[in-house]
């Protein structure tokens, strides 16, 4: 029996301002799969619906995803037989279903003064409107013969292996640095989703996160073994989920001060039987941050004993 | 709002949710996530600097002492909200780094530095490029501004400056990045280094050891405090500007606040490099 969850907090700085969140995040449990979705709108001046722009997003997954297991049979068949074809189909039938429900928004709510007011006349003429509503998108699925996930943007997708290691299946995009990033409302949409599935394993859990969340990590082994908790205490996922809202919050005010969604999706029956190993890797995890720890503080004394040998060099140099 | 829409009721408004951060400082001993620590927003400075034989002597004296006195500066920058880290690369005969990797602010402790050799600029622009990725030394994801480059030289290159330049040039991380540039003495030239930083705004001049002192310090301190200043929020529109135009906003704002305090400087006791200082 699948079982999962969802928490969207809203960033520091919005609290501040005044602005709404622009995060969304969702989970759902089915006979035949889970499903955990994020999405972070973009937020910016041009995407100023950005904030209904995730909302959709969230929605045309689970939509999408809802739609292709209608015959979880002949679904499961024809993954089996082609998951990258399938997943693809998975990702432009999503595009397709978005830009119908931004349409649908635009038409039955059409921009108003103040929504116009920050443009010039020209300026409002080039925008376009699925722009308005850009946002990324982030979609993992567990089902009963595989697992999959793909992924439109920042954000992090994260996966508990069978041997309860975490791991990030999907890379990170070198060409999007510093708050850049692929987008819903990108003309060649198609093109920026980097996705991922595993046939032969089944994984504990996978997490799905808003690039909030990762920012707030000092590296990513540190954001890899907060996974590796988190999927220690989904036994008791219930009593800990306000732990994890709490967590989040804190994140987002003494880290980036940005929205943060965090939803997950895990097979409940299969928890307890991996219930000793995740414990084993969190306390593994935590000898090896002590390592890490260790060696960063050798190479720093090991480097401040080179200075100041080049230094004192230095002044003999000088004085002669 | 926050938005679960497992919980399509609960529409959280920003009360609720200082709420929240009231009672998640309550420590709890028992939680497993409350161990886990909360990286700051950061952001590196890569400074560029000319070891060639050119530099010798009270260049390089001078520029040794700046930097010295410079980093308690560069740490009160930081102090607030943003964890600065400093990755240093020297270039004569050859290109190298000062740390291995990103040294944060707190634990930078500055090596002297030698002059000697040619000026092998282009290689350095291609050492740079190679490391400013994530899988180098911008690897943290707390990364969130893009990066401080700070190039110093007092000659021209010996090497192809111009290729090197082409591949910085494709550099997402250098794209965005703050640009600024220091030429020392009369033989630096001020085109080349436009060519560097993308406008001439932020490429200023030191004739004496002086004004070294000064525009080091006011290029470093400057483009660190705007390269860690938060520009998600527009004050008319209230919405988030995009990368693009942060970036845009910043660079013109570090040209004008460079060429300010330039003007503002008083030089008249210095004695320039060029008369044999």
């Amino acid at each position: 029996m699948l079982n999962g969850f969802c928490h969207t907090v809203i960033g520091a700085s919005h609290i501040t301002s005044g602005t709404v969140c622009q995060d969304s995040s969702v989970f759902r449990a089915y006979d035949n799969y889970g499903i955990a979705v994020v999405a972070d709108g973009h937020g910016s001046k041009k995407h100023f619906r950005s904030d209904k722009g995730s909302e959709m997003a969230v929605t045309a997954a689970l939509d999408t995803v809802e739609e292709f297991y209608r015959d979880p049979d002949a679904f499961e068949e024809s993954f089996l037989n082609n998951p990258e074809n399938l997943i693809k189909k998975i990702e432009k039938n999503i595009i397709s279903r978005w830009n119908r429900l931004v349409i649908h928004h635009y038409t039955h709510n059409p921009y108003t003064e103040k929504e116009k007011e920050p443009f010039t006349e020209k300026e409002f003429k080039r925008l376009k409107v699925e722009t308005v509503y850009g946002t990324t998108l982030i979609v993992a699925v567990m089902g009963r013969k595989f697992t999959f996930g793909t992924q439109i943007g920042d954000g992090s997708l994260v996966l508990i292996c069978e041997d309860a290691a975490a791991e990030m299946p999907i890379a990170y995009e070198e060409s999007a640095p510093a708050n850049l990033t692929a987008s819903m409302c990108n003309s060649q949409a198609i093109n920026y989703f980097n996705s991922f599935y595993t046939l032969d394993e089944k994984p504990i859990a996978v997490f799905v996160s808003t690039d909030g969340l990762y920012t707030s990590f000092k590296s990513d082994e540190d954001f890899l073994d907060y996974h590796s908790i988190l999927a220690s205490q989904l036994i008791n996922i219930d009593a800990f989920s306000p732990s994890i809202r709490k967590n989040l919050s804190k994140r987002s005010h003494c880290g980036t001060q940005d929205d943060t969604s965090l939803a997950c999706v895990f097979d409940k029956d299969y928890i307890p039987e991996k219930q000793e190993e995740l414990k084993e890797q969190v306390e593994v995890n935590k000898i090896h941050a002590s390592m890490r720890k260790a060696e960063q503080k050798a190479r720093m004394e090991k480097q401040r004993l080179k200075n100041s040998m080049n230094n004192a060099r230095y002044d003999e140099e000088s004085e002669l | 709002m926050s938005k679960d829409m497992n919980n399509d009721a609960e529409l959280k408004t920003a009360n609720n949710i200082e709420e929240d951060f009231g009672n998640m400082l309550d420590f709890d001993d028992d939680d497993p996530l409350s161990a886990t620590s909360v990286s700051k927003k950061s952001l590196v400075i890569f400074f560029l600097i000319d070891t060639s034989g050119s530099m010798k002597g009270t260049k390089m004296g001078e520029l040794n002492t700046v930097m010295e006195e410079l980093i308690p500066e560069i740490r009160r920058v930081g102090e607030a909200d943003t964890d600065v880290k400093v990755a240093v690369l020297t270039f004569s005969n050859s290109v190298m780094w000062m740390y291995s990797e990103p040294v944060s602010i707190e634990d930078f402790e500055w090596t002297r530095l030698r002059a000697d050799g040619v000026t092998s600029m282009g290689e350095a622009f291609r050492e740079l490029s190679i490391r400013m990725s994530r899988n180098s030394f911008l690897s943290s994801p707390s990364l969130s501004f893009a990066p401080v480059i700070f190039l110093m030289t007092d000659g021209y290159p010996s090497d192809d400056y111009k290729a090197g330049l082409e591949a910085l040039q494709k550099n997402s991380w250098y794209k965005f990045g703050l640009k600024a540039a220091l030429g020392i003495g009369k033989e630096a030239n001020d085109d080349m280094l436009a060519e560097f930083t993308g406008t001439k705004d932020t490429v200023v001049h030191a004739y004496s050891g002086g004004q070294l002192a000064q525009m080091i310090k006011i290029i470093a301190v400057t483009s660190s405090q705007i390269g860690s200043k938060s520009m998600t929020l527009s004050d008319d529109t209230n919405h988030e500007l995009s990368s693009q135009d942060v970036y845009a906003a910043k660079q013109k704002m570090l040209g004008q606040q460079i060429q300010d305090l330039v003007k503002s400087q008083d030089y008249s006791d210095t004695v320039p490099f060029d008369t044999g200082w």
